[in-house]
């Protein structure tokens, strides 16, 4: 970190490190008494960093291919966040290689409930384990690319290379519809191999980018009280970024109605063993919970104009969405893997300190790699005066 | 003593906005401003109040939720019981589809005839051009006189420093331009 444009100071980078560290001692620690506990928040604690990161090129690719304009101010804030993708991904592949035996389908297809000879090839651990390295791969590849290529264009002359990136982006979309469904389907879906629903990959995604935009709200209402943004992350882009914030909070309770709607109506015995082991159990608060705070709580707060152009109450609604996304990833990944009872302690806590800690070093880390505000953009001018 | 209203055209948006904020700022007052299209931030510069049609949205909306949850109710379990493969008669979540349709219809439909009502448009009625080229390619402030302070020189030669390309007074009759 140069410490020309470090956006924290080197006290409160000290204070991540210990954070992390002390987080990640607790957790190594905690398997000492409850190995199935820490493994289950490795799984939600990595997924939730690399779909942060994931989320940052998708926002940076989808606002390319519209030839969008108004987040040219803050485009390093998504660009800073795929920086966790490498650190999150090699603790993610870590977490699934501790395990990687008890995926699979065939220790479930023998017995009364035959074999299905694509879920046995599918699921084959080896397979899904070289799947879960190429999508890593692929992700880190394209955030490289698209975010490099932003980086360049600050010392570039200043002309508009929009068509160039907004190709690059489109194969980005294509590609990361099919790895983000595939992927929610092998590291979480695929922990309870007898069920399936197709709605999964479009769920996964759903609280993806509901809680990018929450991460982004935070990121640029904190740089811009920092300094960094200040006169350029304008109250335009708050309600904007607000706006966006309120409508994938609809988007997301109207996919997870609709996984959950469906299953119910059929009531098919296969289907239904997802909710039952989540509503028919002490989970069913937790679950009522994550609809409060990912869809009840940014619904009614964030529906007002001044809501959405207030800095203080913009920060509450994206930190309680936040938390609604590490509820909604516990009650995907905690029943099968830890059991029917909610738990929250030490590995749960020391988890969220250590993961929260390491994307605020990694998040600091990639925004003070470049200048704050891209250089040679065409489109800032407008992204300075637009009204939202 | 009837007023006089003044009406500026310009060529550019970025004129108008201008010559309307300078206009707001010496205390003049605002009659309304004709553009060919929306012109961001003109809302703001004229010093419009908060547009009151979200509300009517909202509370549209809440109707039409709450009431076809109860309608569905009443007909599903208290006017003739159905039983749908084993589900209880008052089952919540498939209500929830056509509650949430109602409120979209409901909020639509409401906000939009909210919207007519308050414009006062009606099919069949006649449209109100006051230049041709409001349509096309110009922009028109019209501004109202309101006390002695309307010294119409004054506040031409103002427009002018805005690029106004034509400035013309008449007098108000009923809130009609002509």
């Amino acid at each position: 970190m140069t410490s020309s444009n470090a956006v924290i100071s080197r006290a409160s980078a000290r204070k991540l490190v210990v954070a992390t560290v002390a987080g990640a001692v607790l957790l190594a620690l905690s398997t000492l008494f409850a190995p199935d506990r820490v493994w289950a928040n490795l799984l939600v604690g990595s997924y939730y960093l690399i779909t942060l990161g994931l989320g940052g090129v998708l926002f940076i690719a989808l606002t390319n291919v519209c030839g969008g304009g108004w987040q040219a101010a803050f485009r390093r804030v998504p660009e800073a966040m795929t920086g966790v993708l490498p650190v999150a991904g090699v603790i993610l592949l870590a977490t699934l290689a501790m395990r990687l035996g008890e995926y699979g389908w065939h220790h479930h297809g023998e017995g009364d409930v035959g074999t299905f000879w694509f879920k046995e090839l599918w699921l084959d651990p080896k397979f899904l384990a070289v799947r879960a390295v190429a999508y890593v791969l692929l992700w880190i590849a394209f955030a490289r690319a698209l975010v490099g290529r932003s980086h360049r264009q600050d010392t570039l002359p200043p002309t508009s290379n929009a068509r160039i990136h907004a190709g690059m982006s489109s194969v980005f979309l294509a590609v990361f519809a099919i790895t983000i469904s595939l992927a929610g389907a092998d590291w979480i879906m695929a922990l309870e191999p007898m069920w399936f629903s197709t709605m999964w990959g479009v769920y996964q995604f759903s609280g993806l980018i509901q809680a990018t935009l929450a991460v982004m709200i935070v990121a640029c209402v904190l740089l811009r009280r920092q300094g960094a943004l200040e006169g350029v992350f304008t109250d335009e882009h708050l309600h904007d970024l607000g706006k966006l914030l309120l409508g994938f909070s609809c988007f997301w309770m109207y996919i997870w109605f609709s996984q959950y709607m469906l299953i119910w109506y059929a009531n098919l015995p296969e289907e239904t063993s997802y909710f039952i082991s989540r509503t028919h159990t002490a989970w069913a608060p937790v679950v009522v919970g994550s609809i409060v705070l990912n869809w009840i709580v940014p619904f009614f707060v964030l529906l007002p104009r001044p809501c959405k152009r207030s800095e203080s109450i913009m920060l509450k609604v994206a930190a309680v969405v936040l938390v609604g996304r590490w509820v909604d990833l516990s009650v995907m990944v905690f029943p099968p893997v830890v059991g029917d009872l909610p738990v929250f302690g030490i590995p749960e806590l020391a988890s969220i300190v250590s993961m929260s800690g390491l994307f605020g070093l990694l998040f600091a880390q990639t925004f003070s790699s470049a200048a704050p505000v891209p250089r040679n953009e065409p489109f800032l001018e407008e992204s300075l005066h637009y009204h939202a | 003593m009837s007023n006089r209203l003044l009406l500026a055209t310009f060529e550019h948006e970025d004129d108008l906005l201008a010559a309307t904020t300078a206009v707001r700022k010496k205390g003049l007052h605002i009659v309304d401003a004709f553009t060919p299209y929306a012109v961001h931030g003109l809302d703001r510069a004229m010093g419009l109040r908060q547009s009151r049609l979200t509300w009517v949205c909202f509370i549209c909306g809440i109707t039409g939720a709450l009431g076809m949850l109860w309608f569905e109710h009443w007909t599903a379990s208290v006017s003739w019981p159905i039983d749908v493969g084993g589900k209880p008669w008052n089952s919540l979540p498939s209500d929830v589809p056509v509650a949430f349709e109602a409120a979209v219809l409901l909020g639509g439909f409401g906000s939009v005839f909210a919207l007519f009502g308050v414009s006062r448009l009606y099919p069949g009625k006649r449209a109100h051009v006051i230049r041709p080229r409001i349509t096309d390619d110009q922009f028109v402030l019209v501004i109202g006189e309101t006390d002695a302070a309307f010294e119409v020189s004054v506040i031409e030669r103002l427009l002018r420093d805005y690029n106004a390309v034509e400035t013309e007074e008449q007098i108000d009759e009923g809130g009609r331009i002509r």
